[in-house]
């Protein structure tokens, strides 16, 4: 088996964290306000649900997802909807690959630099995309223990500040504010794609399921009380405050004394965050390889970077005209990949081997 | 040969061997810690031959005359053989004959044997030998516990060359091995890359046989197995590939093996020769091999599955499969209480990591993100850049480049000119820089820290001190998210890599709870019952506490 559960779990909490800490709280409070939980609670609700059914459904079946499909439609369709879905992690790469070289702009460098301080990213992307499974599985166990360390201190440093009244009352939001907000934000929960991939290239044991699911409620209630902390913090103003893990621990009273102190921990989570926002960037990879049937990922993995690479840099000026075209159209999308797909994988032909 | 033929040299040294004052016995207990480094000597077998110690060997009758193999029985023919292909002046020929008039000759190479012991195990013996005595009863004759027949010059070659000496006796055509190789080594002292406060002090040396002893010294079970080898078209190295039979991994001495035969290359001076052999990736940045000069780390290795290899001629064995990990262990880990070794070994890999990463983020504070430094401290350094010709990066670089070449100069050089060395350089060269404007005291003081910090692991100095230029590098140009990004290229890189099968970065990747016992941390003794899971070993256990019957409350044992 070329990645296990314990990785799985890894990538379910940290990945999923680690996507929705920079401009996804931002967005919220723009639309919701101090009912910014919600949203993302609807998301992580019907997400967990298709996760524990996903988890599920490999008990049922040590086949992958290209395997039920070609089982049932044949090798032509399964082929067709691969090359859906790598289409579908490409978009869903784009715009955290965006948000990141904001980030990086912003938070690490004073002064504006030139945008080729951003592309050793893709450098970065075409060696991690050229790996399989077993190497994303195993950066994950890298990566999570270094994410806990990090999410723990910063909130740690940001607990005192929070004025935990900013957040009531709540439920004052109208419900298509809220709705809209949660279908606007589909981009970033792509997570039932991601086990999807994994189907049949783990070993499914008694109690997995339970296992991955709680592994991303752990990785939604750190969002969400990423979420209330922020809005604890910076109450009505949060919506003008980008980035908000670089905002979360600014009145930290040691960094006065100490300087920014939180920056090293966000170096340290960088390293996470360009992780997870390459799984994505490593699926689309999958998915393309196994069309074409190559074995070899890395003429793949350059490609699809270079097509990622020209949307980032022909559009760097147009990111709110990219963001508003995948709030108000993609969601679509996202929601029948990452929630109808895999639902419907449970209608496949399988049989346990 | 004829004798008149002999150099003067020659002469010289074939006077010397029947001279001794040792006694027999404190020869052979001499020989006995020095034993047969080719090790396929054979033990003396008391009994005679049937026919009263002649036997086949001596097919070729006495009249020197040659056999159908070619061989002949004629010494000085026989002699003169071996001469022509060992044509060196060091390779000695020292002939003598018994009292009965019994000729015989032994050839060696001129400083690897034992002079003294082959005059009182060989010489002196056959004094008495009779003048029609066989190839058996003469075997028998000798005193050297370490005998071994051979019939061709090109083995009566490779023996003399390997240290052995060679016996021939006129009227057979076959000869003897003798083992009395007593090449020149050093003693057995601590070795200066791994001292320890705590624990054994003894050390590798440059004789494998030596080295071989001091593991045999502490793993005495049967199942320790040692396979000699050699590797080196012109050395000839003797390699040892050592394992314990049942604990190591199945096939892993084997392809171990396979991998150092499958290189043919002229000369093996050094086991990190042998390190590149059975690594996949010689070209590799990191580390792929582990190293020590210490019996009790080699052996305690050994003991969790690993293969051990030992190279004649260096103090450095290795052991393999490598696990990145290793390195963070102290020898004094295990002697010490599990906490005081916990905290040393967190304390060492943050040391590395400030080694590594400080004087790059220092760049990449300086030119890109001012505010990771504290305020005061900001003012301190301003106050100490303002004027400075450099830039920041250009400075540390600078800064950098004169530690190395006060680090390279300092090992190379005499240790007597090493006090002025730090003259030049620490007063000199940093204290004139400073007050010159050519460099600041931050600088100095972040390159002092890291230099430090590197050394905690000083078997990785390599590695790091390539990773820190790196980074300083990245951080020079492209500032923080430059280090960022390098870092996760490094981690990919490291998860993917394994040597037969075992991953470079495990435990933490792929995550093996077992072996966290003695990664970041290091867990007490009994925590550490079992053999790391990683190595996949058949014999798991490696301590087991049985449980001792307590006594009742009546104080009476049941």
């Amino acid at each position: 088996m070329k990645i296990s559960v314990r990785q799985i779990c890894f990538i379910m909490f940290a990945y999923t964290a680690a996507t929705k800490l920079l401009l996804f709280p931002t967005v919220l409070s723009l639309d919701c306000g101090r009912d910014l939980l919600l949203p993302a609670l609807i998301n992580f609700v019907i997400c967990g649900i298709v996760v524990w059914s996903l988890s599920y459904l490999s008990s049922r079946t040590e086949k992958t997802f290209f395997q039920l499909l070609e089982g049932t439609f044949g090798n032509v369709f399964a082929r067709i909807i691969y090359a859906l879905f790598a289409v579908m992690f490409m978009f869903a790469a784009v715009l955290p690959v965006f948000e990141q070289k904001q980030y990086v702009h912003a938070i690490f460098y004073d002064t504006t630099p030139s945008f080729t301080v951003f592309l050793p990213f893709f450098v970065f992307s075409v060696y991690a995309a050229s790996k399989k499974f077993t190497n994303i599985g195993r950066c994950a166990d890298i990566c999570m223990p270094i994410f806990t360390v990090c999410i723990f201190a910063i909130f740690a440093m940001s607990f005192l500040e929070v004025e935990w009244g900013n957040l009531m009352p709540m439920f004052r939001t109208p419900a298509n504010r809220i709705f809209g907000s949660s279908l606007g934000t589909a981009y970033s929960f792509v997570e039932p794609c991601w086990l999807l991939m994994f189907m049949g290239h783990y070993k499914y044991k008694k109690g997995d399921a339970a296992k991955i699911t709680f592994s991303y409620a752990g990785g939604a209630a750190a969002v969400l009380l990423f979420l209330a902390v922020f809005y604890g913090i910076y109450g009505a103003i949060t919506p003008s405050r980008t980035f908000a893990l670089a905002r979360i621990s600014l009145f930290f009273p040691a960094i006065e004394t100490m300087g920014r102190i939180d920056l090293i921990l966000l170096l340290v989570m960088e390293i996470v965050m360009l992780f997870a926002v390459v799984l994505n960037i490593q699926l689309a990879v999958h998915c393309i390889a196994s069309v074409i049937g190559v074995s070899g990922y890395g003429p793949v993995s350059l490609a699809v970077n270079l097509a990622i690479g020209a949307v980032v840099v022909f559009t760097s000026n147009m990111y709110q005209d990219v963001y508003t075209v995948y709030f108000k159209w993609l969601w679509i999308m996202f929601i029948a990949f990452a929630v109808a797909f895999p639902l419907l994988a449970w209608t496949l032909k399988r049989r346990r081997e | 040969m004829a004798k008149g033929k002999r150099t003067d040299n020659e002469k010289r040294n074939m006077k010397e061997p029947p001279r001794g004052e040792e006694t027999l016995a404190a020869q052979k207990e001499k020989s006995a810690v020095q034993p047969e480094m080719q090790n396929d000597g054979e033990e003396r077998k008391p009994q005679k031959n049937a026919d009263g110690g002649r036997d086949s060997k001596e097919s070729a009758g006495r009249g020197g005359c040659e056999n159908k193999n070619g061989k002949t029985s004629d010494l000085q023919e026989n002699v003169k053989s071996v001469k022509s292909v060992l044509t060196s002046e060091d390779i000695l020929v020292f002939e003598f004959e018994s009292e009965n008039g019994k000729k015989f000759a032994a050839i060696f190479a001129d400083g690897l044997i034992d002079k003294q012991l082959l005059g009182e195990l060989v010489a002196k013996p056959l004094r008495d030998a009779p003048k029609d005595a066989g190839y058996g009863e003469i075997k028998l004759l000798l005193a050297s516990p370490e005998v071994k027949d051979g019939t061709d010059t090109a083995g009566a070659v490779k023996e003399i060359s390997g240290g052995n000496a060679v016996l021939y006796i006129d009227g057979v055509s076959d000869y003897i091995i003798i083992g009395v190789k007593s090449p020149p080594v050093r003693a057995v002292a601590e070795p200066p890359t791994q001292v320890a406060v705590h624990g054994p002090r003894e050390g590798f040396i440059e004789d494998i046989k030596i080295n071989l002893g001091l593991i045999r010294k502490r793993v005495k079970t049967e199942k320790l197995q040692v396979k000699t080898i050699t590797t080196g078209k012109k050395s000839e190295t003797a390699v040892a590939i050592v394992y314990i039979d049942g604990v190591c991994p199945e096939g892993l001495p084997e392809k171990i093996e396979k991998e150092i035969n499958e290189n043919k290359i002229d000369i093996v001076p050094d086991s990190s020769y042998v390190s590149q052999f059975i690594t996949k990736r010689p070209r590799s940045l990191f580390k792929r091999c582990g190293t020590t000069e210490k019996p009790d780390i080699f052996c305690a290795k050994i003991c969790e599955g690993r293969v051990g290899v030992v190279v004649d001629g260096s103090p450095i064995c290795l052991t393999a499969p490598y696990m990145l990990v290793e390195d963070f262990q102290s020898v004094e880990d295990y002697y010490i209480t599990s906490y005081r070794a916990t905290t040393l070994r967190l304390l060492r890999i943050i040391s590395l990591l400030i080694g590594i990463f400080l004087p790059a983020l220092y760049i990449a504070a300086q030119l890109f993100k001012i505010q990771i430094i504290p305020f005061q401290l900001l003012l301190k350094i301003s106050s100490s850049v303002a004027g400075l010709a450099l830039s920041p990066s250009v400075e540390m670089f600078l800064t950098l480049f004169v530690l190395e070449v006060l680090n390279e100069a300092s090992i190379r050089m005499p240790k007597y000119v090493g006090l002025a060395l730090s003259v030049v350089g620490a007063l000199v060269l940093g204290d004139t820089a400073v007050k010159a404007g050519i460099i600041s005291t931050p600088a100095i003081i972040i390159v002092a820290f890291s230099a430090i910090g590197l050394y905690t692991v000083p078997n990785n100095v390599e590695t790091t001190t390539t990773l820190r230029w790196l980074f300083l590098i990245i951080a020079g140009s492209l500032g923080p998210f430059g280090i960022v990004v390098l870092c996760g290229y490094i981690i990919t890189y490291l998860v993917t890599e394994q040597d037969y099968g075992v991953p470079l970065v495990a435990p933490f990747a792929p995550l093996i709870k077992n072996d966290l016992y003695d990664g970041l941390v290091k867990a007490d003794m009994y925590t550490l019952g079992t053999r790391p899971k990683v190595f996949n070993t058949k014999d798991k256990v490696r301590l087991k506490r049985l449980k001792t019957q307590k006594s009742s409350g009546g104080g009476k044992d049941k």
